[in-house]
């Protein structure tokens, strides 16, 4: 009967024990990275650390401007190919296929979710940078800001980069916003509908409008996906610490800096400090956009919960 | 004879209708008159809300549905795949059973129609808000805040919204599928008034499972059991005389169940006081000798409703649970 007994506190404390260490494993990061950052933030200023852009560890420069332009440029880019085509896709599933394709489609779709990211990027490398090569002179010519080929473009490009971040973002996009389509109360659409308006505008006037915070909700969980994306971005985006002035340019996002180089070269002063302060930084926009996302979630299944 | 020189508006023939399987109408032939309010009473699951989903084909958005046979309006077979069914929706107001604002403005609510049906100029839109504001009875209530959200209006407000929404796309017809289920007393008594009014300019057809209801409004009644139809004809002579057994048995049934109470009052979901206060309200709206029906759900009121009624001079006469969390309370005044 003791034993018994001992053994049910035991588990129960245990439980309690692991429970709070996984959800205080976030925080134990965020304080380490920081106390790891902390001897180039006290040697430069975060502007400087910012805005500069010059990357030269080996003179004590870390300017981390063309990273930060590198990552937010790759993400848009995928979310700018992303977004409309995942919206639309997770509208013709909720509101015009037929169940049993539904049924059928949204498991694939789920399947490319759990595909791991080396895959695409070598499906990067063996046919969207190649792909990238080919278009860059001839779209190049046409002379379109951001969209010029000033030089030989390899294809291993901001525009690789995207494309391959853009479909691995799309399940998200899709099984999420799906989800709050499906969510929108039926009699939204029989008070539309039985206006006379076509399924069409009721979609547009009535479901979207209905749907909007979950859809900003799903957009921004796939931002955060797109934007801390380590390997397959790394292995198209061509990893150059310039400005990309065109999207046939060569980029190098932070998640591929710190993955590139941490670990090398650790003997150069602050250089260890520098890289771990990308990781700080990146880490707190994935959480702040995390949550954000995620309390708009919250709020929506509590607002359709309640009528 | 006056009811012969009728015209009927919509002409059903041979309806039958299926839900993956479930046959859920079966062969319903009934003609509907022009500008009059026919009611379709029946108990629930007989059928009734699907039979008014075939008229505007809402039917078609649930997955495995269908219909056939023949609905006609003005000529056209509504159930024909070839015609233009937004055109033939928006010839019928659709009242719901919940109030089902748009996530927009009052305004906007209003105006979505005829928007939709390509009116943009801003002062026909501001003309056609006024005036079907003013017909469902909201125009004084709202014409400070038309473009404050229509989720801020109380369900009763909503639900009068929805039907001045419904009449902006100038329908000739209006189904109204149990349209004061979900409302007070007082918003519910509201919602009969106009429909009383409209039936001057619209044909109604209102799916209720109140008879009360179906026996202050309807000029018609069609009376619908497992999906079949039993009996129809002038309300008067349903009511009073009806031919069929069953007809009789579940007018009789609901009397009987109800304790003839003259009036019904839903206060679920409220707390004291205002059970309280509804009560009171809706008691004095009757005469004397005349029977109240109360279901509240909140615990309290079960012993203080009847409390409060007995010290203001009325008689309870029954307080009974109903199920798990509603209890019904009887008062005389």
């Amino acid at each position: 009967m003791r034993v018994r007994q001992l053994k049910d506190l035991l588990a129960g404390r245990l439980m309690i024990a692991f429970a709070i260490f996984s959800s205080l494993l976030v925080f134990l990061i965020a304080i380490a990275l920081y106390w790891r950052s902390k001897p180039i933030l006290e040697a430069k200023s975060l502007s400087d650390l910012l805005l500069g852009s010059t990357w030269l560890p080996f003179q004590g420069e870390f300017g981390f401007y063309p990273f930060i332009l590198g990552t937010l440029y790759v993400t848009i880019l995928a979310m700018i190919f992303a977004v409309p085509l995942s919206i639309l896709s997770a509208i013709y599933l909720a509101e015009y296929a037929h169940e049993n394709l539904r049924e059928k489609v949204l498991p694939l779709i789920d399947l490319l979710a759990g595909i791991p990211p080396v895959v695409y990027g070598v499906f990067g490398v063996l046919a969207i940078v190649p792909l990238v090569e080919y278009i860059a002179p001839v779209i190049g010519k046409l002379g379109i800001p951001f969209l010029r080929a000033e030089s030989y473009s390899t294809g291993f490009s901001l525009l690789a980069g995207g494309i391959v971040l853009a479909i691995m973002v799309f399940p998200i996009i899709i099984s999420i916003s799906h989800e709050v389509f499906r969510a929108v109360p039926s009699e939204i659409r029989d008070a539309s509908l039985s206006l006379g308006a076509t399924k069409w505008q009721t979609i547009k006037h009535a479901v979207i409008r209905t749907a909007l915070p979950g859809i900003a909700a799903a957009i921004i969980l796939g931002f955060s996906r797109a934007f801390g994306e380590t390997m397959a971005v790394l292995m198209v985006v061509g990893n150059v610490p310039s400005v990309p002035k065109s999207v046939f340019d060569p980029a190098y996002p932070m998640p591929a800096l710190i993955a590139n180089n941490y670990g090398e070269m650790m003997s150069i002063p602050l250089y260890d400090s520098a890289l771990l302060l990308a990781a700080l930084i990146l880490m707190l926009v994935i959480l702040l956009f995390t949550l954000a996302a995620r309390l708009v979630l919250i709020r929506i299944e509590r607002s359709m919960a309640h009528g | 004879m006056e009811n012969l020189s009728l015209k009927n508006h919509i002409s059903i023939q041979d309806l039958n209708a299926f839900y993956s399987g479930h046959h859920a109408l079966r062969d319903i032939t009934v003609e509907i008159p022009q500008k009059q309010i026919t009611a379709i009473i029946g108990p629930s699951g007989c059928g009734k809300s699907t039979f008014l989903k075939c008229f505007n084909r809402l039917i078609d958005l649930t997955d495995g549905a269908r219909a056939s046979g023949k609905i006609i309006v003005g000529g056209i077979d509504v159930l024909d795949g070839s015609i233009d069914i937004t055109d033939v929706r928006r010839r019928m107001g659709l009242l719901p059973q919940k109030p089902n604002p748009l996530p927009m403005s009052i305004y906007d609510n209003v105006t979505y129609g005829p928007r939709i049906h390509g009116i943009k100029d801003k002062k026909r839109l501001d003309g056609i808000v006024e005036k079907y504001l003013k017909i469902a009875g909201l125009w004084d209530e709202v014409k400070d805040r038309l473009k404050s959200p229509a989720s801020k209006l109380s369900i009763g407000q909503q639900q009068r919204l929805c039907l001045a929404r419904g009449l902006a796309v100038e329908p000739e017809i209006i189904l109204c599928d149990e349209p004061t289920s979900a409302l007070d007393p007082l918003s519910a008594q509201h919602i009969e008034q106009q429909l009383l009014k409209l039936k001057n300019d619209y044909t109604i057809v209102i799916v209720t499972h109140n008879i009360h209801q179906a026996m202050r409004l309807a000029d018609y009644v069609v009376h619908l059991y497992l999906g079949e139809l039993v009996e129809y004809g002038p309300a008067s002579e349903v009511f009073k005389n009806p031919k069929e057994e069953r007809t009789r048995a579940y007018i009789n049934g609901t009397f009987l169940a109800d304790l003839k109470t003259d009036a019904e009052i839903n206060l679920k979901g409220n707390v004291c006081p205002y059970n309280f206060m509804y009560a009171k309200q809706a008691l004095h709206d009757l005469s004397n000798g005349k029977l109240l029906k109360v279901v509240v759900d909140y615990p309290t009121a079960v012993t203080e409703v009847p409390r409060g009624m007995e010290a203001d001079g009325h008689k309870v006469l029954s307080v009974k649970q109903i199920n798990k969390t509603d209890w019904e309370i009887v008062i005389q005044k």
